[in-house]
């Protein structure tokens, strides 16, 4: 059973790797394995204490068990390549499939590298010991994967009702957003292990399971041999709560069938084409779970960069967070049609709608981020540094005209599609390409050029100690953001009435 | 005779909306039993409440004495599945596909290599068979599931709509699959909108409608002396609509 799912996944690998996805692979595998030689080094590194080469190792695994549990959840859903789904009309019992799935799991470059990483403990080990190592090694390997699947199929879980999903993005960008934190973590606490300072970290990285292998190969033989015995019963147990989760996957079902909240623009928003996208824009922004995955991590990303500096005194970039918000938002949203999929056939069949599906998409683009966006650019500065105010409100609006351009050109030259509906709102494909990331990232350059004239009129005022010079970058400003909103989007309006159908096939072909 | 599927009282809400409201169906063994109801009748949710794909909120589920929710592997043995809309291994090809579900079976090597042959040449899969499932039709979706639900000569065959989307030359192929079959001792469960279809191959037919069963028997019975669509029609208390309003359309 467990080798017939291995060999699945195997082949399913093998059909899947073939020109830039190869390249990525590879280029994923080379820097797995350096993460694992450095892993290595320090298990063989000649500490002056014992306890200390022990506790820096203890560390360097609770890194890699961190990085299991939450890189699914960045690289997006985790790994579907096979689901249960697939196999629920099998008669397999819960704890057979979730063993199956657990032997395919060791198919792949992730789990490789960690197991390359996990033989530090063999390298640690001295002496009888190594038999230890061998024996805890690979439980080590085990544990960290069931982990993340246990992790991924719970959020999973709640992601599946739609009240959970909003929840979980939340939760799934407040994990993202904590690499400051970790940073911060690291920075202090760092020199404190390395001197072997504080008996507390010590315990703690040692009491975790991540640093159970490492105290299997460090301690007196009954110590061991419990470490061994409490990763096989953990292992176990995640086993067994794993294949209750995947059993609760495949025969439940969110309830979607209530009817969603009617909202009624029809007092607002002109009975007009561009009227009516705007409408549909503003609802599939509320309602669909994968706009909303965009625009919650995208308000989140402009509150941390607000924030985050200000708490801690620095300053800095604090007053432009309100720009970095709109940056990212045009990045995030610069796949509008991708998101929709094959929908993009109510635009192609219908006669001459372009200009007015891409104007709508624009105006929408802007009235979802613009007022959060002009909130900060207007309190932020108030509140950190009054000087910035002619930057800021200078660039606010040309940002914001350049972005909802940006939105609809990134979205009609660049598109890619994206998995089905019906799968974790998180997944983004990954198959995206490096040729169309790199033409994502160089159009969102464009971002940069729209500020330049604000930038070169705030700055010849500043220097020259001219207020008024500086404030006629809030006119240039505005003036730009029109300009690029209008042109932009009327080189998308083309490109789309152009090349509709080839857009169409891009978006709507199946990942 | 112990009946091949048998559902009581199943009963399945989604928050507010009743989908199924204790429906009782009793299939024969040896029989070809047409489901047909309006659209968001239940139908889809009562059959995978039978196959062990949905959990009931209440009511059985048995096949051949079996209850699926108490004994799933034994019942999940006897059943071939086809669901609408199903989720596949995208990328492996159809051939791959048959094996390695066969394997996961625990079907001997030989045999699933044996029957993939087979069952890829009579559903005319076999220039398609090194071709990724990514890659299929519609249509072909459709054969290549059917073909998954038939690879471990089950006992009973449920299939949602197992027609759709399949050209004319294959839709007979597997009319005929599914009439050896039930000839053989088999029973079929399938669900489809053509009543046509329902009348010409099912000895049995049960209509579905606000998540009840509303009439069920052989479809001599059910029909009466009209056609099946227009018992249909009158059963499921609609009036064929279309006559009216629309002025604008013919202008």
């Amino acid at each position: 059973m467990v080798g017939v799912l291995i060999r699945m996944r195997w082949r399913v690998l093998r059909h899947s790797l073939h020109g830039k996805q190869a390249v990525l692979t590879v280029l994923g595998f080379v820097a797995g394995l350096v993460a694992a030689t450095v892993t290595l080094l320090v298990a063989a590194a000649p500490f002056d204490d014992a306890r200390v080469a022990a506790d820096v190792l203890a560390a360097v695994y609770l890194v890699w068990t961190v990085g299991w549990l939450f890189a699914p959840v960045l690289s997006g859903g985790g790994d579907e390549t096979l689901r249960p789904e697939h196999f629920a009309l099998l008669p397999l019992t819960p704890r057979q499939l979730a063993a199956g799935l657990l032997g395919a799991a060791f198919v792949g470059v992730p789990a490789m590298v960690t197991a390359v990483a996990f033989c530090g403990l063999l390298v640690h080990a001295s002496g009888a010991r190594v038999l230890v190592a061998v024996v805890a090694a690979p439980l080590q390997l085990v544990f960290v994967i069931l982990l993340s699947r246990v992790m991924m199929a719970a959020l999973g879980a709640v992601l599946r009702s739609r009240r959970g999903r909003d929840l979980g993005i939340l939760l799934t960008a407040a994990v993202g957003m904590s690499g400051f934190g970790v940073q911060a973590l690291v920075r202090s606490l760092g020199p404190g292990l390395v001197e072997g300072e504080s008996p507390v970290l010590s315990a703690v990285l040692r009491w975790s399971p991540s640093g159970w292998g490492t105290v299997a190969v460090t301690s007196s033989w009954p110590v061991a041999l419990a470490c061994v015995a409490g990763l096989l019963v953990v292992n176990a147990a995640l086993l067994a709560v794993w294949g209750v989760l995947l059993v609760r996957r495949t025969t439940r079902v969110a309830a979607t069938a209530s009817a969603v909240r009617q909202r009624r623009f029809g007092g607002v928003l002109p009975a007009t084409p561009v009227g009516a996208v705007v409408g549909k824009e503003l609802r599939t922004w509320a309602r669909d779970a994968r706009r909303r995955v965009a625009m919650l991590s995208t308000v989140l990303v402009g509150v941390v960069i607000s924030v985050g500096p200000l708490l801690s005194g620095d300053g800095g970039p604090a007053p432009f967070g309100g720009l970095a918000l709109v940056a990212f938002g045009c990045l995030m949203a610069g796949n509008l049609y991708g998101m929709d999929g094959s929908a993009l056939w109510h635009t192609v069949v219908a006669p001459g709608v372009s200009r007015a599906d891409v104007r709508g998409r624009q105006i929408a683009w802007l009235l979802v981020i613009g007022p959060v966006a002009l909130a900060l650019a207007v309190v932020l500065p108030a509140v950190s540094d009054p000087g910035t105010y002619p930057w800021v409100l200078g660039l606010a609006p040309a940002l914001l005209g350049g972005g909802a351009g940006l939105v609809v050109l990134l979205s009609v030259y660049a598109g890619y599609p994206m998995p089905d509906q019906r799968a974790s709102p998180f997944a983004s494909g990954g198959s995206s390409g490096l040729l169309r990331t790199l033409l994502q990232l160089g159009i969102g350059l464009l971002l940069a050029v729209v500020s330049l004239p604000v930038v070169a009129v705030v700055l010849v005022g500043e220097v020259a100690g001219m207020p008024v010079v500086s404030w006629l970058g809030v006119p240039v400003g505005i003036g730009l953001g029109v300009l690029t909103f209008w042109w932009w989007g009327a080189l998308a309006a083309r490109r789309l009435a152009d090349r509709g159908p080839e857009l169409l096939g891009q978006v709507s072909k199946r990942v | 005779m112990s009946e091949a599927l048998r559902l009581t009282r199943l009963y399945k809400t989604f928050g507010t909306t009743i989908a199924v409201d204790h429906i009782d169906l009793a299939v024969p063994a040896g029989s070809f039993f047409g489901l047909v109801g309006p659209n968001g009748a239940g139908k889809t949710t009562s059959l995978s409440m039978a196959v062990g794909l949905l959990r009931p909120d209440a009511g059985t589920a048995t096949v051949f004495d079996i209850d699926v929710w108490a004994d799933p592997l034994r019942a999940k043995t006897l059943i071939g599945v086809l669901p609408d809309g199903m989720s596949m291994p995208e990328r492996l090809t159809g051939r791959e596909l048959l094996t390695y579900m066969g394997l996961l079976r625990g079907l001997p090597a030989g045999t699933v290599a044996e029957r993939a042959d087979e069952l890829l040449a009579v559903l005319e899969l076999a220039d398609a068979q090194h071709r990724l499932v990514i890659d299929y039709s519609a249509g072909m979706r459709k054969k290549i599931g059917l073909a998954v639900a038939l690879l471990h000569a089950p006992r009973l065959l449920v299939l949602d709509e197992p027609f759709e989307a399949v050209d004319p030359v294959s839709a007979s192929t597997i009319r005929t699959i599914l009439q050896r079959f039930v000839a053989s001792g088999g029973a079929v469960v399938l669900s489809s909108h053509v009543m046509a279809l329902v009348e010409q191959l099912c000895s049995h037919v049960a209509v579905i409608t606000r998540g009840r069963v509303v009439a069920a028997g052989p479809v001599d019975l059910v029909r009466g002396a009209t056609s099946l669509e227009e018992a249909f029609v009158h059963i499921v208390g609609g009036r064929t609509g279309g006559g009216e309003g629309l002025s604008w359309l013919a202008s």
